[in-house]
């Protein structure tokens, strides 16, 4: 479905990406995880077209995208929840909702609407409220239903849990498994190894701007190095 | 001071003061969504005065149809200048500095070229409306008269736009966070475009409703750009209807200032007020409205 093939982005004269390769199957989720400065966020600008990779292909559905402009995507199915949420401050939550669907006809946005309020019922009692005056959690519940508004076939999301308090990052959790179980795939990032691999069908692990480790949510999770370095675990002497 | 007076002076604070918000608050909308200080919007407020210069005098046309034509121009050349000359700048990562450096450029340029075209001499435009209005004792030209209701007119209506259409729903967005606008599918540089078309056709409608009463030179622009400027930073950086407040308010200081203590004083005492402003509220007096 959505492919990354040996990507590289550049900031200025830093190279931050070098030769990404990842995929995404449909209906699939995808974790992200590395430490501050891995590349992990720039992995899915580049995907989403917010960064103009070097060199490399991003391809949607067999479809070529990395020279196409952000603007595409959406109407492609693909959307993302940006990090920290940004959501249009000054602007009430309706009108940060209802912008999630700009590239659409307004008779099927306000069906997906009504769709993203059944399954986000807690945004309902802000609809009016100023976006920016909300707290992180519903924030976030904002920004998903925003990124939800495009009715994507691939949700990207960019750190998704950063800032909540653990109740809120658990709702936010069942959030995205009741997205996936309605055929949504998702591509996420993360810092918590944990949490990142044991929801996730399939992970990476990013270092300096490398994949240095893929496999199954399981497998990674079990995995020495993840377990030794990113879980605080030590190998049971044999 | 008598009532008359006192209704005079407000008047003809409100006058000015709407050229003031018009001006500013064009500057403050590309600020606003853009983030670039437009150091040639005075050079658009020119362009438009030679503009109606050449509709209404040299060709003869009825001064709407001038007017029209004349905004029309602008905004044209408004999304010109952003397409050719700051949108390429902006894809680059050091844009601030380099975009600010190319606006003063163009002004510079725009202004040595109306000189090298139309020549260094002050051109007059005929007053549109004839006639005095006459409240109660107050008598005021309706020339005067019809620079504030146009104004606000135009302002009204630009507010309309921005708070209760699609266009200005996706400007507003633009402007709060244009990369989380690029990524529901806004086209953000096309954005831009319209925004300094908007922009230049609050210049334009500055220029045309001033013209008959300041002559229309190359440097017709430099002292509103200013101006507009001081509007932008008492409204709140970026501010619409702060730089719309801020330019009826520098307005009625001037009026007051020009009764109260003299005319060569009065830009002395609006600029003391706003470095008294900045120096007790740098964020401007109406700042956190922006569009």
């Amino acid at each position: 479905m959505l492919q990354l093939e040996r990507v590289n982005v550049h900031y200025g004269a830093t190279r931050v990406l070098w030769d990404v390769s990842m995929e995404v199957g449909a209906g699939e989720i995808v974790a992200i995880m590395g430490p501050n400065g891995s590349g992990k966020s720039t992995v899915l600008k580049a995907a989403m077209g917010l960064k103009k990779p070097s060199s490399g292909v991003v391809r949607l559905d067999g479809e070529e995208l990395q020279a196409r402009s952000a603007t595409v995507r959406p109407q492609r199915g693909m959307s993302i929840v940006l990090e920290r949420r940004r959501l249009f401050p000054r602007m009430s939550v309706e009108e940060n909702v209802m912008l999630g669907a700009y590239t659409r006809k307004t008779a099927e946005a306000r069906e997906t609407y009504r769709w993203v309020l059944d399954l986000l019922p807690e945004i309902k009692p802000h609809l009016n409220a100023t976006a920016g005056k909300l707290s992180g959690g519903q924030q976030q519940m904002v920004a998903i239903a925003r990124g939800l508004m495009a009715n994507p076939r691939v949700l990207l999301m960019d750190e998704p849990f950063l800032g909540l308090s653990p109740a809120m990052v658990k709702t936010v959790c069942s959030i995205m498994q009741m997205i996936n179980e309605r055929g949504v795939a998702i591509l996420f990032n993360e810092q918590n190894a944990k949490l990142s691999f044991a929801m996730s069908h399939r992970g990476y692990l990013l270092e300096s701007g490398r994949v240095v480790l893929s496999g199954s949510g399981e497998d990674m999770l079990d995995h020495p190095e993840v377990r030794r370095v990113y879980l605080g675990m030590r190998e049971e002497a044999a | 001071m008598s009532s008359t007076q006192f209704i005079e002076l407000v008047l003809n604070g409100l006058i000015t003061g709407s050229i003031y918000a018009l001006v500013g608050s064009g500057i403050a909308l590309v600020y606003g969504t853009t983030r670039v200080l437009n150091f040639a919007h005075g050079e658009l407020m020119m362009l438009a005065g030679y503009g109606v210069l050449l509709f209404s005098v040299t060709l003869g046309w009825p001064v709407l149809l001038a007017a029209l034509a004349t905004i029309l121009l602008v905004m044209l050349l408004g999304a010109i200048i952003q397409r050719v000359t700051i949108a390429p700048l902006m894809k680059r990562e050091d844009w601030a500095f380099n975009v600010v450096a190319v606006t003063i450029g163009l002004s510079i340029f725009l202004q040595s070229a109306a000189q090298l075209i139309w020549g260094e001499q002050f051109q007059g435009v005929p007053y549109f409306f004839s006639g005095v209005a006459v409240i109660g004792d107050v008598r005021m030209p309706w020339q005067r008269i019809a620079i504030l209701l146009v104004a606000l007119a135009v302002m009204g209506l630009c507010a309309l736009v921005l708070f209760r259409t699609r266009l200005g729903r996706i400007i507003r967005a633009t402007a709060q966070d244009a990369e989380a606008a690029l990524a529901v599918g806004i086209p953000s540089g096309l954005v831009h475009t319209a925004v300094f078309s908007i922009s230049a056709a609050l210049a334009g409608t500055g220029a045309i409703l001033l013209s008959p009463l300041v002559t229309v030179s190359p440097w017709m622009g430099a002292s509103y750009l200013l101006k507009g400027f001081a509007v932008v930073i008492l409204g709140g950086l970026g501010s619409f209807g702060g730089a719309v407040a801020a330019g009826f308010l520098l307005g009625l200081i001037e009026s007051f200032s020009v009764s109260f203590v003299s005319s060569e004083w009065s830009n002395v005492v609006a600029f003391v007020f706003l470095i008294a402003v900045i120096w007790v509220r740098p964020e401007g007096l109406f700042a956190g409205r922006g569009a």
